[in-house]
């Protein structure tokens, strides 16, 4: 196998008392856009840090290119970053701030005065260059600090929540921003967020952190369908979580019987042997409302019509909420409306079982 | 009611009633101290019986106000900028280090504040009896600096404190060393509170007086600790006009911080 | 070295000259040194010597401490003392809370206005004030004439030279001081808390008794606490405006170093005002906001 561009191995840091990270290691290769997504307390800021140089680990290793980056300080690591609150320098222009890198290395005026045109067109903000931070937009401020990361080729760019301060709509445009200049430039990007949406639409790569650790690294799609873990299936979409039982294993199939009592068989097991307690995930939009004599009976306590689905809040029998959604064009008939008795259909194999810690 | 200006009833006549006359109390002695400086009687009589510009003259061309003069403003000079330096170099520590009891620092750094300066003035006049340098210009240094460097300190913890800490790692990351990105994207970015401690620092000099006592000479004195001798002696024109021109240069100072303050909120 | 990667330029880090020493010790205690370093030597530890000064001069003991309590003209200074400190604040608390009050309701230009004056009087050389005084207080001075002249009085009032004349001149220096510690509070006071207290039926007097005083009685303490301090350990304006009877506890001290070189009871009483002093900061610290007051 070749060698991992940048490669984390069983950082630790541990703060006084509390453990920020425990145990992460990650290979990343030359030119991937890696999100570490993650509930705030993680640890996937921290990780971030470690890579920065701005916080030491307590144990393990840091590669850059096969080569430590321990102990070498931040300013000598080559690597940029944009911070979530906009960290432009005040005093300094729009072009002066994509200077900055530049200068502090001394280099030729001439090819500052390239590079700073060259990230100014990068960013579309040509039009800005003489503009102090201050007078600028949240967003434009933020393309500003992207300039300044870029402006010196550093090796990796890290980016931390840089979106968390912007609305909605300004976010979705930086974030193609941020698709395109990662396409254009072909930078190793490591973005932070704790926006599974935001985490989802940018990446190559996902790196779920939680509790200080790496719960599950995959791409998007490998997340959601494929959640290693419970909590991995909560995180990244929306989840209704079933206590069950199960019965019997058959070749990795096993039958289950939810709390009402009705059972059902043909749930994929994921390798998991023993019978007993466990839990299954399943998500809204693999649950449908059907008027069959089987699956699991309840009556609607909200149903909402959002436009291309129909959103319906099932109670069932044991006192559990489920959330469904229908697709507009599997509507079958009236939709059913609050106080309804409906039953829950769903294919086993939509079905994840999970075994709670 | 009682905080609306239009409705507080008979209470406003007596509000303003009373604030006027605080007002008219805390204004009469600066405007009398003007009228005396130019007041054509050495009586200090008021109503003045006529007008004159002699006081000013005499003080202008009198070497010993003129020496003091000087040597306020050396001392103060050089306790601003040593003030400033170590006020910066302290902030940086209170605010960026990551030691235990960096919170107990900052209480030490505000104890001089706290401390009557009498007790510091023997205290020092004590101590530099003993090493021989009672009287001298370095005594009077290390003595005000005692009193400006919390001043100091307060104003730079603040700014540093509202600036945030990324802009530092910012300007690391783009290749700037420590020092180098504390003062080419720092020391920018808290130039009003660099200015706010070296204002203070000059003027806790510049005014000092209880300290200052103790650490002068017959040939060292700073402006106040002359303005004291002659009080004690007998009540001169000369004072009304060194008054009036201190008087002067708060208000211009002031008018310079409240443009530097408008200035700042842009 | 630094200089050395930046000029090798583009890819430094590829280049690989050995990585700089890890500076792992590093907490960034190192800049306090100076500072620290500078008032522990030319702070703590002349003040420290002082005190001890008073346990060992002439002889080893708390002679000096006796003498200070036992005598009654050191009993006298320090009763001259608490009574100026607590007529000063008193009496700024006073003036100070109408003059505040006006300021936070006032229409803007006036307010503005008296603030201004208040700032130019607190930031006028401390002398230059004490010195106006002395010209306002004489027997023959601008306030004894113009009483004489309207008739309210015969003879001058005993104002230069005296504990009066004294509380006078320090209440002038202390007002701004309680103006500014009230700013604070009353920029809080809610305008609907008294429309409140109005509909609740409460006239003016009593909102006034009983919501905007206790509301402000934090800020009145503190500003209180702080000019009370303030006034214990104050020298220049008792020494030029009072008399050699009104002697307060500062202008002791400098007597004792100054005329009688008694350096163990200049150290005793430096002692004694040290401590009333940091007892009531820490008071202050305890029960009120740390950090407020001074600043504003």
């Amino acid at each position: 196998m070749t060698q991992a561009f940048l490669e984390l191995r069983n950082i630790r840091k541990n703060f006084d008392s509390f453990t920020a990270i425990d145990g992460v290691s990650l290979q990343i290769p030359r030119g991937e856009f890696v999100t570490f997504l993650g509930p705030s307390g993680s640890g996937k800021s921290t990780t971030l840090y470690v890579v920065a140089g701005f916080i030491e680990p307590s144990a393990g290793e840091v590669l850059l290119n096969g080569r430590s980056l321990l102990g070498v300080p931040p300013n000598h690591r080559d690597i940029g970053m944009v911070f979530q609150r906009y960290t432009l320098f005040p005093h300094l222009t729009v072009a002066e701030n994509i200077a900055f890198p530049l200068r502090v290395r001394r280099r030729p005026k001439a090819e500052i005065a390239a590079k700073v045109d060259e990230m100014l067109r990068l960013v579309h903000l040509s039009a800005m260059r003489d503009r102090k931070p201050a007078q600028l937009s949240g967003g434009q401020q933020q393309r500003v600090a992207l300039a300044r990361a870029l402006a010196y080729d550093p090796q990796i760019l890290l980016m931390d929540e840089p979106l968390s301060a912007l609305d909605k709509k300004l976010r979705e445009d930086l974030q193609s921003e941020i698709k395109r200049i990662h396409a254009e430039t072909g930078v190793t990007v490591i973005y932070v967020t704790h926006d599974q949406e935001e985490a989802l639409r940018l990446s190559d790569r996902i790196v779920l952190f939680n509790h200080g650790g790496i719960e599950q690294i995959g791409t998007g799609e490998d997340l959601y369908q494929r959640p290693a873990s419970a909590f991995a299936a909560g995180f990244i979409g929306n989840s209704n979580f079933i206590d069950i039982e199960v019965l019997e294993n058959r070749n990795n199939i096993g039958d289950v019987r939810c709390p009402d009592g009705s059972t059902l068989s043909g749930v994929p097991l994921m390798g998991r042997t023993q019978t007993g307690k466990a839990q299954i995930m399943l998500r809204p939009e693999h649950i449908r409302l059907t008027a069959e004599a089987e699956g699991i009976g309840g009556h609607v306590t909200d149903a909402a019509f959002l436009g291309d689905v129909m959103a319906h809040t099932v109670l069932t029998g044991w006192g559990q909420e489920i959330m469904v959604r229908t697709p507009r064009q599997m509507f079958m008939g009236p939709p059913a409306g609050v106080g309804d008795a409906v039953r829950l259909g769903f294919a086993p194999a939509d079905a994840f079982l999970f075994v709670p810690h | 009611m009682l905080m609306d200006f239009a409705r507080l009833g008979w209470m406003r006549w007596l509000l303003c009633a009373t604030a006027g006359a605080c007002t008219l109390f805390l204004l009469a002695p600066l405007v009398l101290l003007i009228a005396l400086s130019f007041d054509s009687s050495p009586w200090l009589q008021f109503p003045p019986p006529g007008w004159t510009l002699q006081w000013y003259a005499q003080v202008f061309h009198d070497p010993d106000w003129l020496a003091s003069f000087i040597t306020s403003l050396e001392v103060g000079s050089c306790v601003t900028v040593l003030s400033v330096l170590l006020g910066l170099l302290c902030g940086f520590a209170i605010t960026r280090g990551q030691f235990r009891g960096r919170e107990i620092l900052r209480g030490f750094f505000l104890t001089p504040m706290i401390l009557p300066s009498i007790v510091l003035g023997i205290a020092l006049y004590s101590a530099f009896l003993w090493l021989h340098i009672a009287g001298s210009f370095a005594g009077f240094v290390i003595a005000h600096l005692v009193l400006a460097l919390p001043f100091s300190v307060v104003a730079i913890t603040g700014a540093l404190e509202q600036t945030d800490k990324s802009l530092e790692d910012a300007a690391m990351l783009c290749g700037a060393g420590l020092w180098e990105a504390r003062v080419r994207v720092i020391l920018p970015a808290i130039r009003h509170g660099l200015f706010g401690a070296a204002l203070f620092s000059f003027l806790t000099s510049w005014d000092e007086v209880v300290v200052a006592i103790f650490m002068a000479s017959p040939t060292l004195q700073t402006l106040p600790v002359r303005m004291l001798g002659e009080l004690r002696q007998d009540l001169s024109p000369d004072i009304a006009v060194v008054s009036s021109l201190l008087v002067l240069a708060t208000a211009l100072l002031m008018g310079l911080a409240a443009l530097f303050q408008k200035e700042s909120a842009r | 070295m630094a200089d050395a990667i930046a000029v090798k330029g583009v890819r430094a880090a590829q280049a690989a000259p050995p990585p700089p020493a890890p500076r792992r010790l590093r907490n960034g205690f190192a800049p306090a040194v100076p500072g620290l370093a500078f008032l522990l030597l030319c702070f703590m530890l002349p003040v420290l010597a002082l005190l001890l000064r008073s346990l060992t001069q002439p002889q080893w003991g708390l002679q000096n401490y006796a003498a200070l309590l036992a005598t009654s003209t050191y009993a006298n200074v320090l009763f001259n003392t608490f009574a100026v400190a607590g007529l000063v604040t008193g009496i700024s608390a006073l003036l100070g809370l109408p003059l505040a009050w006006f300021l936070a309701v006032a229409p803007r230009f006036w307010s503005q206005l008296v603030f201004g004056i208040v700032i130019l009087s607190m930031w006028t050389n401390l002398l230059a004030r004490t010195y106006a005084w002395m010209v306002l207080l004489q027997d023959t001075g601008i306030i004894n004439n113009f009483l004489i002249w309207t008739g309210i009085i015969q003879n001058p009032l005993p104002l230069f030279g005296t504990m009066a004349g004294v509380v006078i001149g320090m209440v002038y220096i202390m007002l701004p001081f309680m103006v500014l510690s009230l700013r604070g509070p009353l920029a809080a006071l809610d305008a609907s808390l008294f429309q409140a207290a109005s509909l609740c039926g409460a006239s003016r007097v009593q909102a006034f008794t009983q919501v905007f005083l206790p509301l402000l009685a934090p800020g009145l303490a503190a500003g209180g606490l702080i000019i009370f301090v303030m006034s214990l350990g104050y020298y220049i304006t008792p020494s030029l405006l009072g008399g050699a009877q009104d002697m307060m506890l500062a202008e002791l001290i400098a007597q004792l170093v100054q005329t009688l070189l008694n350096w163990g009871l200049a150290g005793a009483a430096s002692f004694l005002l040290l401590v009333l002093t940091l007892s009531l900061y820490a008071v202050q610290i305890r029960y009120f906001s740390p950090r407020r007051g001074k600043e504003g």
